[in-house]
């Protein structure tokens, strides 16, 4: 047992720092399997699209500088992951001076704040009704309504919130003002501050993008419960816990949920990737200042620096997310001990 | 003595709730039947497109602009021409062929990519499920860590140095993360099987392993096989669709993807053309919703206990 | 003279007194039995009859019609007393015992019957009764101990959730501490595991485990279903020893199904047998070995190998009928060695032979002594 558990928490940091190298390594190759110098090729790239980039040479020598360009190309890898550890990911070419780790460390907060907020309710929401459809006491209109309130299950994200912008932020007005707003992350003209007015401001700007996420993410976790109920009603200790004669609602969430719900954790840890990619579209829809608009805007400026940096940090968030679930784990399943006997 | 006529699901359904679906034909399941007849339907009517109408209105400037659909009119108070019944968008494409050339384009991109990413995953998971040992654990480690990096940002670092491409390099882009699901799964399935009573059977009975893979895994894996690739295929196509949103993907002859991402930076959703935007999202909207279905529905077929709970 | 029993006696209302069914047969003569009758010398339990269950049918829905897997069965349980259920695989004995506790899982349903514990009539209790009957009046030692406890909740807080289900939220932890560390006692846990999770259990343990929560509440009857088929032979014995150690110091009474008729010698005081969902004898457990009368309870007593003479297997297939459709009259008699006509045209009542012991077979018919006489005289003259 001892060896398991031990083996389980090696397993899990392993595939957590592999995640980071891998990501760090393919950022370094990718631009370098593209035909030229790939400074001079973006630095004419920007040039082309924006007529004159400021700072120019500044730039070229800051990255010229940082790649060390005329070095053998082992000595450049060690010096790049060295440096992308360290969170170094250098200069925003847009923005410059500021660096990409400035710019991400404003966008991060905004991201994490809504993909977390949005995938505790999905899962809550998600597990909940999964749960009630597989139980038997479940009164009938419930089991009509939750499957009718899953239509939406498995549209993208982004689509959806493009649906629901039009719907809720251009057709159903109020007082001539729509519904919801359509953009950002809080009310155009503040500044975020630690007051109730700006947190109103926040849960109003991000209701609709957290619901682009959750109304057509829960839909998979229900049927998920539900299948794992249905295994786990076949169970042998369930007959006993119904000869037990103990009360259908215990028998509920402590014999049925508390097992369902540990397949469901695993999913949850596989499925990180999957949320950030969707969350990444939804933000550049709301233009909702996370790491996904910071990317589109690095996309729209043709600013390599920054997509290579939010994208890194972006996967060792996802990484880190997979490893946090992967070591709470064994709080909830007995069979996995961390501690180790 | 007691006539137990009561719905009383503690002591056992009456015979009637017991009898309900379960030993029906499994093919006959709603869900994959509904699945299929849209995706079949969709494929029909791109059929007679190609046939009736003309595919060439699908470049730019082949119609009038910024026309609404028959029936509506736009913010110029234009009225809406049978002549592009699903109106145009603000390069003069129209949109019936818009959608008769895009439609089957964005599906082509992930069934390629899930084909590619299925080949890969079916090879990778038997080798880890037979084979176990260190080739086991590599694919594993690889498997893992492939699926907890969010693949779009990869593909869009990828796409934003390599020059515009050609949708089966996209195809082929995306397949590089879409066979770490099916291998996954297709290990635990063959570890399962490997371990179960017919399978160990054979083995004691001395029946080569290839064998063993073709006549005895194989055939009871399909159903979770097929269910497997199609859940890729909705992967695929979602990873092609978010490449087209951020602008990466065919400019001459559009896809879904792009043409709602041109409709967006032609803030269409203000100047209200929601016809450029909303026909091909509801349309994509539509073709995942099958997709699930048909998943929902193989899992069934595959899983008699899920058609229990029914 | 022997007495048929009605296999169709009226409806009981849950409140009546449970009947004594064949007491009339003591004023009775016996000069027809085979053998001369013993008092249930010997015999555990009382003559209190704390488990009745009559004319009970269990069937399970397939496409191609009904399989019949318990077919009108009535036994009685006395207090006190060990009853083993025995019968060759799919013969519907763990039927009959999930039918008693109300367990049937679809798509096997009860068509009729009755079921009264200490005079309450089990199959109409409503659902609330019925969970407020469970364990107290009831409770399973099931047969998979290895999976039937919950693999994320300790020990403990299995045996405090079905006393605090019915017995209300414990308040004194202490005293509750004591009871459970009690239970363990009875059946020879240490206190260690008071705060561990099943998979750190041995299977023996967690067996025991499942007999120290069969008995928390001191119910009437405890049902044991195979509660040692899955243990090896050394720990089998003991569990088994463990089971009626327990039960005669709480004093339930216990239906112990199983197959080991070696076993089930040594533990219960009666043995009901059961071929293709009917019961077919019912006798003192030294009856059963000494005299079997019914020509399947014969076949299976002849079946257990011996170590001191070799002797080849008399069964030599199972069930042969298909259960959809049952062969008319007697069940038996496609496979019974001294069936004739009568076998197949009328369906043998249960036949009460002696204290507490019945046989559903025409040779104990008064009307055909001469067969029987021949019979046995066949069986000793092979």
């Amino acid at each position: 047992m001892g060896s398991f558990s031990l083996n389980y928490l090696l397993r899990r940091l392993l595939v957590f720092f592999l995640t980071v190298w891998v990501a760090a390594t393919l950022i370094f190759i990718i631009p370098r399997l593209a035909p030229g110098d790939p400074i001079q090729a973006m630095i004419a790239r920007m040039t082309q699209f924006e007529g004159y980039v400021e700072n120019a040479d500044l730039i070229i020598e800051a990255w010229r500088k940082r790649f060390g360009l005329d070095d053998p190309l082992h000595v450049q890898y060690f010096r790049f992951l060295g440096n992308t550890l360290r969170l170094d990911l250098g200069y925003s070419m847009a923005n410059f001076p500021a660096t990409v780790y400035e710019l991400v460390g404003r966008a991060l907060p905004w991201t994490i704040g809504l993909v977390g907020i949005a995938t505790v309710i999905f899962f809550t929401v998600g597990n909940l009704c999964g749960a009630l459809l597989a139980w038997y006491r479940t009164p009938k209109w419930l089991k009509v309504l939750i499957p009718m309130s899953m239509t939406f299950t498995s549209v993208p994200p982004a689509l959806f919130s493009l649906l629901l912008v039009y719907i809720f932020g251009f057709l159903i007005k109020v007082n001539e003002k729509p519904l919801f707003p359509q953009v950002g992350a809080y009310a155009r003209g503040t500044t975020p501050e630690f007051t109730l007015e700006f947190f109103g401001s926040v849960l109003y700007h991000g209701f609709l993008p957290a619901m682009s996420i959750v109304l057509v993410t829960f839909g998979f976790w229900a049927l998920g419960m539900r299948g794992m109920m249905v295994t786990i009603e076949g169970e042998d200790y369930m007959i006993l816990a119904q000869a037990k004669g103990l009360k259908p609602f215990y028998v509920l969430y402590r014999y049925m949920i508390r097992n369902a719900i540990l397949p469901q954790m695993t999913a949850l840890a596989v499925s990180i990737g999957t949320l950030i990619n969707g969350s990444v579209l939804v933000e550049i829809m709301f233009v909702y200042n996370g790491m996904g608009s910071l990317i589109y805007s690095g996309i729209a400026n043709q600013d390599f620096g920054l997509i290579q940096g939010t994208s890194f940090i972006l996967i060792v968030t996802s990484a880190l997310a997979v490893l946090i679930i992967d070591l709470t784990y064994p709080l909830i399943d007995p069979r996995i001990s961390l501690e180790g006997r | 003595m007691a006539e137990r006529t009561k719905d009383a699901p503690v002591a056992g359904g009456t015979k009637e709730a017991g009898l309900l679906n379960r030993f029906d034909n499994p093919w006959m399941n709603w869900k994959f039947l509904t699945g299929a007849g849209i995706i079949g339907f969709i494929f029909f009517l791109i059929f007679l497109g190609n046939q009736f109408w003309d595919t060439e209105l699908a470049l730019a400037g082949a119609s009038p602009l910024n026309m609404p659909p028959v029936g509506f009119t736009n913010w110029r108070n234009q009225e809406g021409i049978p002549e592009h019944p699903l109106g145009t968008e603000n390069s003069g494409r129209d949109m019936l062929a818009l959608l008769i050339v895009g439609t089957p384009r964005t599906i082509g991109v992930g069934a390629i990519a899930a084909s590619v990413g299925m080949g890969v995953g079916i090879l990778l998971g038997f080798l880890a499920g037979f084979v176990g040992g260190w080739v086991d654990d590599v694919i594993r480690l690889a498997t893992d860590v492939t699926i907890t990096i969010p693949s779009l940002l990869v593909l869009i670092v990828i796409q934003a140095v390599l020059p515009r491409i050609d949708l089966v390099t996209m195809a082929l882009l995306i397949s590089m993360f879409a066979w770490a699901t099916p291998t996954r799964y297709i290990r635990a399935q063959v570890l399962s099987m490997r371990e179960s009573g017919y399978v160990q059977m054979a083995r004691l009975s001395g029946v080569p392993t290839r064998d063993i893979m073709y006549k005895e895994i194989m055939p009871n894996l399909l159903p979770y096989l097929a269910a497997s690739y199609i859940g890729n295929m909705t992967g695929a196509i979602l990873s092609a669709v978010g490449l087209e949103l951020l602008g990466f993907g065919p400019q001459r002859i559009p896809s879904l993807g792009v043409t709602i991402f041109w409709s967006i930076e032609a803030a269409a959703l203000l100047r209200n053309m929601w016809w450029w935007w909303g026909i091909p999202t509801v349309i994509l909207a539509v073709v995942f919703i099958a997709l699930l279905l048909i998943n929902l529905g193989l899992d069934e077929i595959a899983n008699p206990r899920l058609r229990k709970a029914n | 003279m022997a007495e048929q029993r009605n296999p169709h006696p009226k409806s009981n209302s849950p409140l009546d007194p449970p009947v004594r069914r064949g007491a009339s047969h003591k004023e009775g003569g016996t000069s027809t039995l085979p053998f001369p009758p013993r008092r249930g010398k010997g015999l555990g339990g009382g003559d209190r009859v704390v488990l009745s269950v009559d004319n009970l049918r269990i069937h399970y829905a397939t496409p191609q019609g009904d399989v019949i897997a318990v077919s009108d069965i009535s036994f009685d349980l006395y207090e006190g007393e060990t009853l083993g259920l025995v019968g060759e695989s799919g013969c519907g004995k763990s039927t009959t015992a999930y039918g008693i506790l109300q367990l049937v899982q679809p798509p096997g349903y009860i068509v009729h019957g009755s079921i009264q514990v200490d005079g309450t009539e089990v199959l109409n209790l409503d659902e609330e009764e019925l969970r407020k009957f469970r364990w107290t009046g009831l409770s399973l030692i099931p047969q998979g101990a290895m999976n039937s406890l919950n693999p994320t909740m300790r020990v403990k807080d299995q045996i405090i959730d079905v006393i605090e289900s019915h017995e209300g939220k414990q308040t004194d932890k202490e005293a509750l501490r004591e009871r459970i560390f009690e239970l363990f006692q009875n059946v020879g846990l240490p206190n260690r595991i008071y705060n561990m999770y099943p998979h750190e259990l041995s299977g023996g343990m967690k067996q025991r485990v499942c007999i120290a929560m069969g008995v928390a509440l001191h119910p009437t009857v405890v049902i044991a279903d195979e509660a040692t088929s899955a243990l090896d032979v050394v720990v089998q014995r003991i569990v088994a020893q463990t089971l009626v150690k327990v039960k005669d110091e709480i004093g339930v009474s216990l239906i112990v199904i199983g197959h080991d008729m070696g076993l089930l010698a040594q533990i219960v005081d009666r043995i009901a047998v059961m071929y293709a969902g009917k019961m077919v004898e019912i006798a003192p457990v030294e009856n059963v070995y000494a005299n079997p009368l019914h020509p399947y309870t014969q076949l299976l007593i002849d079946s257990i190998p011996s170590i001191k003479e070799r002797k080849p297997l008399k069964i030599t297939e199972g069930i042969t009928h298909d259960p959809r459709n049952p062969p008319s009259g007697c069940i038996f008699r496609l496979r019974c060695p001294f069936a004739w006509e009568r076998c197949a045209e009328v369906e043998p009542p249960p036949i009460y032979v002696e204290d507490k012991h019945e046989v559903a077979c025409h040779l104990y018919d008064e009307q055909f002594e001469e067969r029987r006489t021949n019979a046995l005289a066949s069986l000793a003259n092979p």
